[in-house]
């Protein structure tokens, strides 16, 4: 049985069509990459697989739950890379994998916080203010927040973007070592990253799935096929 | 890079409810008390509020203004909550916390308890603060004696302040011009309130307040929380959704 299943979701933001039709599956421990240009819904796709947001139609399954029955056990199940640290500023690093830690209820907080602070290299830094840390570090601190209770699913919003190459390092490290137990879903702008990680990659542009490919992607071919199939440019 | 291995079996998740709002409120207070910035601008409010109450009312020396403190406190009390309430979701909206809150495997009615008790807690610190400084400008006779009703009236309206004010800064949270949504829709929801905490308040320091004349002031306003809590637990998941 397919980890992620979508199947005709569509979107209506007002009389807007933000998502046409669009449906996919993703195996156990797969990794699904989405491209496509701004405004071709691929971050909405993510926030309807992470709950956050509800289809207008279509259905979702994700471990064999569908978040309109109840969406708890699903939320339980995702870890959610942003772009945003989605951390509270005004606490510190502990604090903050303290506060998500209880609100998900993860058992032996304390050592589970303790290794993830020092996989992604914070130990140092674990009692001071979030405020305080630099881009990559909120990310790194954002991906321990992510894994504290050991999602099955990991969605990822443009994880890499604006990250320096010591906190790429550390992502990509994760990422590998996690790969083989999670099943991954990425948005990303970056051809590279995406044939470098995936086994399936959606290409969107206006609400529509227009392309897609499984297996061994040559990133010569693709990008060629990328640029037939929507008018913008992408990071190479 | 350090190695530490991560467990990757999902472990089975337990959490309770009262937990995830106690987790929540400290959260709150936590942040709020790094910064201040709600409680400080609340205080200097209250009273600025008081201080200019006092130049604006004591137009001549000997003014009896028992009949008006009620009032006086109350609009005090209701623009310093005003100004909480458009703070409250301030840290949720800096960097997608919302999003990491709503991630989370929380019911949104906790969410709404959660904000509404922090909110709360936030009015009653300001309360505590003020209303002594608001004794000793404007009330004559000592009401030691109905504090236990006084705290009665103060709680049942701090309640309903709050959890109308919390579920409309929540729907506004989300609008373009959020600062004037805010009062606009909360102002005129509160005034039943603000009618009878107004009247109750100004009975008890008028001394002329009894059991039998604040009782129903004090169901009236336990029937308004009620009715606000009960719309909040049917609302609150559009309320804080898309």
């Amino acid at each position: 049985m397919a980890e992620i299943e979508v199947t005709g979701v569509t979107k209506v933001f007002g009389r807007r069509d933000v998502l046409r039709d669009v449906s996919f599956a993703v195996e156990q421990g797969g990794f699904l990459s989405i491209m496509g240009p701004n405004g071709a819904g691929k971050t909405t796709t993510l926030r309807i697989l992470a709950t956050l947001l509800a289809p207008t139609s279509g259905g979702v399954r994700i471990a064999g739950l569908d978040p309109s029955d109840d969406p708890m056990p699903v939320r339980r199940t995702i870890g959610f890379i942003s772009h945003q640290p989605l951390l509270y500023l005004d606490l510190t690093a502990y604090e903050n994998l303290r506060f998500y830690a209880e609100m998900y209820g993860v058992p032996e907080r304390e050592r589970r916080i303790s290794d993830l602070l020092q996989r992604v290299e914070l130990s140092h830094r674990r009692y001071d203010q979030v405020r305080t840390f630099s881009k990559g570090m909120l990310q790194r601190l954002a991906i321990a927040r992510a894994l504290l209770h050991q999602p099955r699913v990991l969605l990822l919003d443009e994880p890499y973007s604006g990250l320096d190459p010591h906190a790429v390092d550390i992502l990509d490290g994760l990422l590998a070592e996690i790969r083989a137990e999670h099943t991954f879903v990425m948005v990303s702008h970056s051809i590279a990253k995406t044939l470098e990680l995936s086994d399936q990659v959606l290409v969107m542009d206006g609400g529509r799935v227009v392309f897609r490919q499984s297996g061994t992607i040559d990133e010569a071919h693709f990008a060629a096929v990328y640029r037939e199939h929507v008018s913008e440019g992408v990071a190479v | 890079m350090e190695s530490a291995a991560l467990p990757v079996t999902a472990p089975a998740l337990r959490v309770t409810m009262w937990r995830q709002l106690y987790a929540i409120v400290k959260k709150d207070i936590v942040s709020e008390l790094r910064t201040k910035e709600m409680l400080l601008s609340m205080f200097l409010f209250a009273v600025l509020a008081m201080v200019i109450f006092h130049f604006a009312f004591s137009v001549r020396a000997q003014t009896d203004l028992t009949y008006f403190t009620g009032g006086m406190l109350w609009v005090t009390f209701v623009f310093a909550a005003l100004l909480g309430l458009n703070r409250s979701f301030v840290h949720e909206k800096d960097e997608g916390c919302l999003d990491g809150l709503l991630l989370c495997p929380v019911d949104r009615v906790t969410i709404f308890l959660a904000k509404m008790t922090g909110n709360l807690v936030f009015l009653l610190v300001i309360q505590a603060l003020a209303v002594p400084v608001f004794t000793l400008f404007f009330v004559k006779a000592s009401y030691l004696g109905d504090l236990p009703a006084f705290l009665a009236v103060l709680v049942l309206a701090d309640l309903g302040v709050c959890s109308v004010g919390t579920l409309l800064a929540t729907i506004s949270m989300n609008t373009k011009a959020r600062d004037l949504m805010l009062p606009i829709v909360f102002l005129p929801l509160i005034i039943p309130v603000l009618i009878a905490a107004t009247s109750g308040t100004t009975a008890i320091f008028a001394q002329t307040a009894s059991l039998g004349s604040l009782g129903p002031k004090l169901l009236f306003l336990a029937a308004y929380d009620g009715i606000f809590v009960l719309a909040a637990y049917g609302t609150y998941d559009f309320a804080i959704g898309e």
